[in-house]
Formats: structure tokens, sequence, C-alpha cells
């Protein structure tokens, strides 16, 4: 396929085209090569080097018009059309190989950069203790605001990854353990964390997960992660862990 | 006699300022609303007494009239009388001239069995007004000082004062290691009941002095557990699925009020410690906690947040729908206290600073009056036996210590301060021997 696209017939073609000058901007021209690069932006992760040359051929055919080399733009918005519309075509016949070729090079990221970050993130081996199938997964830590128990909307997918879990390991017991930071009495705090940690509870339970298999227990302000008196030092506080029973 | 009627007069003048908060600030402060000068002299060390029990009696009247706070205690560097002066030779001209009101001066004698003299004058008047003789065993001298000291109390200010023969237990935690602690009134000789990884929470006394109910997680759930003083003996008083904390007694000796959340959610109950029979006072989704039960056994007060946020309640236990909401100002009120006398209930609330102050609610009137501010967090009010003073928690210095405080709030001082923080302290009922 990129044989096909060989820089060196493009080059060939272009050198023909010097010799002519003058005449209007080639408007049907620019428009069909302009929809045309838009529709091979889906083909794009097959074949990135035929479309960033594309890119760049629409790129050039534009300054040439501002040069005011209407035929030269003209010849080099027809390759660009010419180009695009093979992606686009191969696209088409080929989605399944274009799946993998953007699995290979990532989320399609211009920069290079943000692509190797990507990498990163879709490479599942990156976090195994995330998975809900791995009988080891890690637990994460649910937070919660000053004096309240409702789990804090962003941690609620930690609630569902851990009601997963239970559900593929229904031999599994666990326990939440609920907090409190160290502002309030301790009695109100242990009624606070109790609250806290029976609130996922009822998630995992609203979730599916069978009540037996779920002990809680409070520990009130006892067990602060972060023994600061700051509000970061709260906000790790105030929290309901999951752990093991058997 | 005009001394008791100028005290009495300065203590109205005092309380009517009282009422107004930066005044009050501005006396915790100085930590000088006292105007009655006390004297307390150094003893007479007679016929090889022990030097250093003699600086601890005549202290340990000093710490008591100090605590009250109706008096300044004046400083020992500036008398100009000798210690050994006898009783019948007092110049009280130059006690007169040291600023003194009122002068404490005595004798000690013997060394396991000692024979302690001690004598309160009014100096204005030039007259010896009590003295005192006391023959005991050595280890008996600091509470027979405490007596005379209780009786200057009583003559000068009308009010009977027993809280320095009583007990304050509490929490040691340094770390991970929890330690349950008994000390006397003002912090000297801390004993350590038990101690364990496992937390130690909610200390609380049996109504007889007995007994301490505290709280641990020994057994990875918040269980309700007794410490026998006697026997030294721990045994498991409630142990239900979820909470079993803040035992407060009744006065029958054997029912307790707690909280337990094995019903879904943090409920008072009362339950018979002796058949283990159990009856639930509250019925609400949101949290009920932190009984304590009125003096008479009729009430308790307790917190819950029923309201969207902590609050003080107080409900008849002889109709649990008698429930009656005390505290209106502010969003976070804990910590509820009975005073042993059941006229007041002392507890925490979080101000407008969001710090943790003591306050006091006059149960007749309703008034709530101030008790800290500006001075850390303050927390676990609990009153001594005569109610006349409370002891509480306070980190106003670093790390938490064990501070006493008159109700007006006046005087503040810390008695105990360990390796460790001090919390959760709770005071015993009056000594019965």
């Amino acid at each position: 396929m990129k044989q096909f696209f060989n820089f060196c017939a493009v080059a060939v073609f272009l050198l023909t085209m010097l010799c002519s000058c003058a005449g209007n901007p080639p408007k049907d021209e620019r428009e069909l090569a302009e929809k045309a690069f838009a529709d091979a932006e889906a083909g794009k992760d097959c074949d990135r080097e035929n479309y960033l040359a594309a890119e760049e051929l629409l790129n050039q055919a534009r300054a040439e018009i501002n040069n005011k080399n209407y035929d030269k733009a003209k010849e080099l918005f027809k390759a660009v059309k010419e180009k695009s519309d093979a992606i686009a075509k191969y696209y088409r016949e080929h989605p399944d190989e274009c799946m993998t070729e953007k699995d290979k090079k990532g989320n399609g990221e211009d920069d290079g950069k943000i692509k190797e970050e990507d990498i990163t993130s879709a490479d599942s081996s990156a976090e195994p203790s995330l998975d809900p199938t791995n009988p080891d997964m890690d637990f994460q830590v649910v937070h919660f605001e000053y004096n309240q128990y409702a789990i804090l909307e962003e941690d609620l997918q930690k609630v569902e990854l851990m009601a997963q879990w239970m559900m593929n390991f229904p031999e599994r017991v666990v326990r939440i353990e609920g907090h409190a930071d160290e502002r309030g009495s301790n009695d109100y705090n242990l009624s606070l964390g109790e609250k806290r940690a029976l609130e996922v509870k009822n998630k995992l339970i609203q979730a599916g997960i069978d009540g037996a298999r779920i002990k809680i227990v409070s520990y009130g302000e006892e067990l602060p992660i972060d023994p600061a008196s700051n509000e970061e030092a709260w906000f790790k506080n105030r929290r309901a862990e999951f752990k093991r029973e058997n | 006699m005009s001394v008791h009627f100028r005290l009495i007069t300065m203590i109205t003048v005092v309380f009517a300022c009282l009422n107004l908060f930066a005044q009050l600030q501005v006396e915790v402060k100085d930590g000088a609303v006292a105007e009655y000068n006390m004297a307390v002299s150094p003893l007479a060390v007679l016929d090889g007494a022990d030097a250093a029990r003699a600086a601890e009696i005549s202290s340990a009247v000093e710490k008591v009239l100090d605590i009250t706070g109706y008096f300044k205690i004046l400083d020992k560097r500036s008398f100009l009388e000798k210690p050994e002066t006898a009783f019948n030779a007092v110049n009280f001209k130059s006690w007169l001239d040291v600023g003194a009101n009122g002068l404490i001066k005595g004798t000690l004698k013997g060394k396991d069995d000692i024979e302690l003299e001690l004598a309160f004058f009014d100096v204005a008047k030039g007259k010896e007004v009590i003295k005192k003789k006391y023959s005991a065993k050595a280890s008996l001298a600091k509470k027979s000082a405490y007596r005379f000291a209780s009786e200057v109390i009583k003559l000068l200010t009308g009010e009977e004062m027993n809280f320095m023969f009583s007990k304050i237990t509490f929490v040691e935690k340094k770390g991970d290691k929890y330690a349950l602690v008994v000390t006397n009134f003002d912090g000297s000789g801390r004993k350590e009941l038990y101690s364990t990884s496992k937390t130690i929470l909610l200390p609380e006394w049996s109504a007889d002095g007995q007994k301490i109910f505290f709280t641990s997680h020994e057994k990875n759930n918040p269980n309700l557990y007794s410490y026998d003083l006697k026997s030294s003996q721990i045994k498991t008083v409630s142990a239900y699925e979820g909470l079993n904390v803040s035992a407060s007694a009744y006065p029958d000796n054997k029912t307790i009020a707690l909280c337990l959340s094995k019903d879904g959610n943090s409920e008072i109950y009362s339950l018979d410690t002796t058949t283990n029979e159990l009856k639930r006072l509250t019925v609400n989704s949101e949290t009920d906690t932190a009984p304590s039960v009125s003096p008479d056994g009729q009430e308790i007060v307790f917190v819950s947040s029923r309201s969207g946020n902590p609050q003080i309640y107080k409900m008849s236990l002889s109709d649990l729908n008698k429930i009656e909401r005390l505290t209106e100002q502010g969003n976070y009120n804990q910590d509820p206290e009975y005073s042993p006398d059941g006229k007041k209930v002392a507890f925490s609330g979080r101000d407008e600073k969001y710090q943790f102050d003591l306050f006091i609610i006059d149960l007749a009137s309703r008034q709530i009056s101030r008790i800290t501010q500006n001075q850390g967090k303050n927390e676990s009010p609990t009153f001594s036996p005569d109610s006349k003073i409370i002891g509480f928690s306070s980190n106003r210095s670093g790390k938490s210590k064990l501070f006493l405080s008159n109700v007006s709030g006046t005087r503040q001082i810390a008695v105990y301060s360990g390796e460790g923080e001090v919390l959760m302290p709770s005071w015993s009922p009056a000594e019965t021997n």
C-alpha cells in the first residue's frame, strides 16, 4: 500500500506540472480535494504516512493559491484528492486491518508525546491491579465530604469495580472500614465512619452482591492516613477502605 | 463575716461580667479574675518530718484554691515572714504588705505517721478563722490538705466542693499505642490500667466508681468492655456487630445507656448489665449517639444528626416521645455531659472559626455560656462530682493535654501531659469511703 503511493511518483508528477502557470484559482479542484481529505480522516490510522503527505500537499496547494500559481495549485489539489481517495478506499475495504493498525499505533494523536501516553494507558498490563478478573486486584479507597456519608461521584466507579470483582469471586468476603477526619468528637466520628462504610456496603448490595459477604467496621478518627491538620490530610482521612476477610 | 461578704460581692460582679464575651476572653488570657489574694506559706517542718512532703502539702492547697478561679495565689518569694513563726505570733502587717487578704500556714510533724496543723487567717482583721489538726498515715497527707482547702473554700465562697477527692480516667495515645489511665484530679498518681494497639475509646465510670467502661477494637469490632478497679479484670459488656460505644451509667449502678449500630444505624439503647436486657430508646434513620444520663436517671442528653447536622437533644426516659432540642446555634454540637447536680449540660461545639470549643447550657434558663475560645481544639468536657470544675482535652499548647477549668471558664490550667495525646477524659463520681 505504501509503495503504491510512492513519494517518487508524486515528485515526478509535480515536476511535469512546473511549466504551466496563470489562469483562475482552481475552485472545483480545491473543493473536491478538501472534501476527499476530510473523508480520508477516518482511514488516517491505516496509513498515517500518506495521510500526512496528503495534508502536506494540501497545505502546499493553498500556499500556491496565495502565490497565484493556480495551475500548480490545481495539480496539487488533484494529487491531494487522489491520495485521499486511495486512503478512504483502503479504509472501506480493510476496516479490520485499520483497527489493528490503530491499536498498534495508539489513539491517533499527532503529537508524539501524547501518543506515548496513549500507548501507556492502552496497555492493560500497566495496571493489572485494577482488573476485576484478577483475584489479586488492588482495592481502591473511597472518599467523602466533611460530615457527609454520600460517596463522592468520582469515586462511585471504584465501588462499581469492587462489585464486579466480588461478582467474579463469589467465595470472597470483604470488610469495609469506615473512617472520619480528626474534627468532631470521637463518638460522633465512630457513627459517621460507620455510616460511610454502610453506604458503600449498600451500593454493593444494590449492584447485586450478597450483604452477607460484606462486613463493616468503623474506626472513627482513630486511624488517619495523614496525621496533619489541614484540608489535604482531612480529605485523605475521610474514607472507606476495602479489606479482604478471606 | 466581711471576708465572706466581700468575696461573694466580687463573685457576683465577675459572673455579671462573664455574660459579656469579650471580657471573658480578656480575663481568661490574664488568668486573673480573682481578687482574693491568698498567701499559702510554706509549712514549718518539725521533728524530722519530710520537707518534700511538706512542700507537696502546701502546693496541693494552692492548686485546689487556684483551680476554683476565686483566688489569686501569691508568689512565695515575696513573703516577709518565716514559715516557723508560731500561729499566735503572725505579723499581719507583713502579710498586708505583700497584698494578702488571707493567709494559710501550718506545721508538719512525723514521718510515717504525720501530724499536720493548718490554719487560715483573715489578714485584714488580724484574726485566726480556722485551725485544724490532722493525724494520719503519711500517705493521707495530701488528702488532709484537701479537706482543709475545701473548708476554706466553703467559708469564703459558700460553695461545697469535693472535686479534689476524685479521679479522672482518660486515654493516652502515642502512635498506635493506646493506654487506659487513671490519675488524681490534679494529674498526679498516674496508673495505667490497660494498654493495646487496638484502640481504647471513650472511657466512662460506673455509678459506684468501681468500674470503667470503655470501647476497644481488640476483636476487630468496637466492643464495650468494663475494667474492674478492684480485681483488675476486664469483661465484655456488649459485643453486638457494629458500634458498642459511649456508655453512660444510670444511678442504679447496673443499667447503662449506650450507642449500638446493630440495627443498621447508630441508636441509643439502655442495657441492664446484670440481665443483659436491652431496650431501644431512639428510632431515627440518622445518627443518635453519645448519651449522658441525668443524675436522677430520668432523662438523657445525646447527639443526633436528625436535623442534618449534629445537635444536642434531651429525652425523657419515661416518655421517649418527649424530645427537646437544646442547641440552636452552630451546626456541629456534640459531646454532651450532664452535670452531677442535674442543672447543666456541657458540650463541645464548632464555632464560626471552625474550631471546637466548650460551652455550658444552664437547663433552667437555657442560657449557653462559653468556656473556651481561641485556645486550640477543646473537647470531651466532663464535670467534677460537685459540678464545679470541668475536665477536658485541649491541644492549645501543641499535643493534647488534660485541662481543668472552673465552670465560668475564668481559670484554666493543664494538669497532666504525657508522652502521647491525652484524650476523652472522664471524671469519677464522688469518693464514697
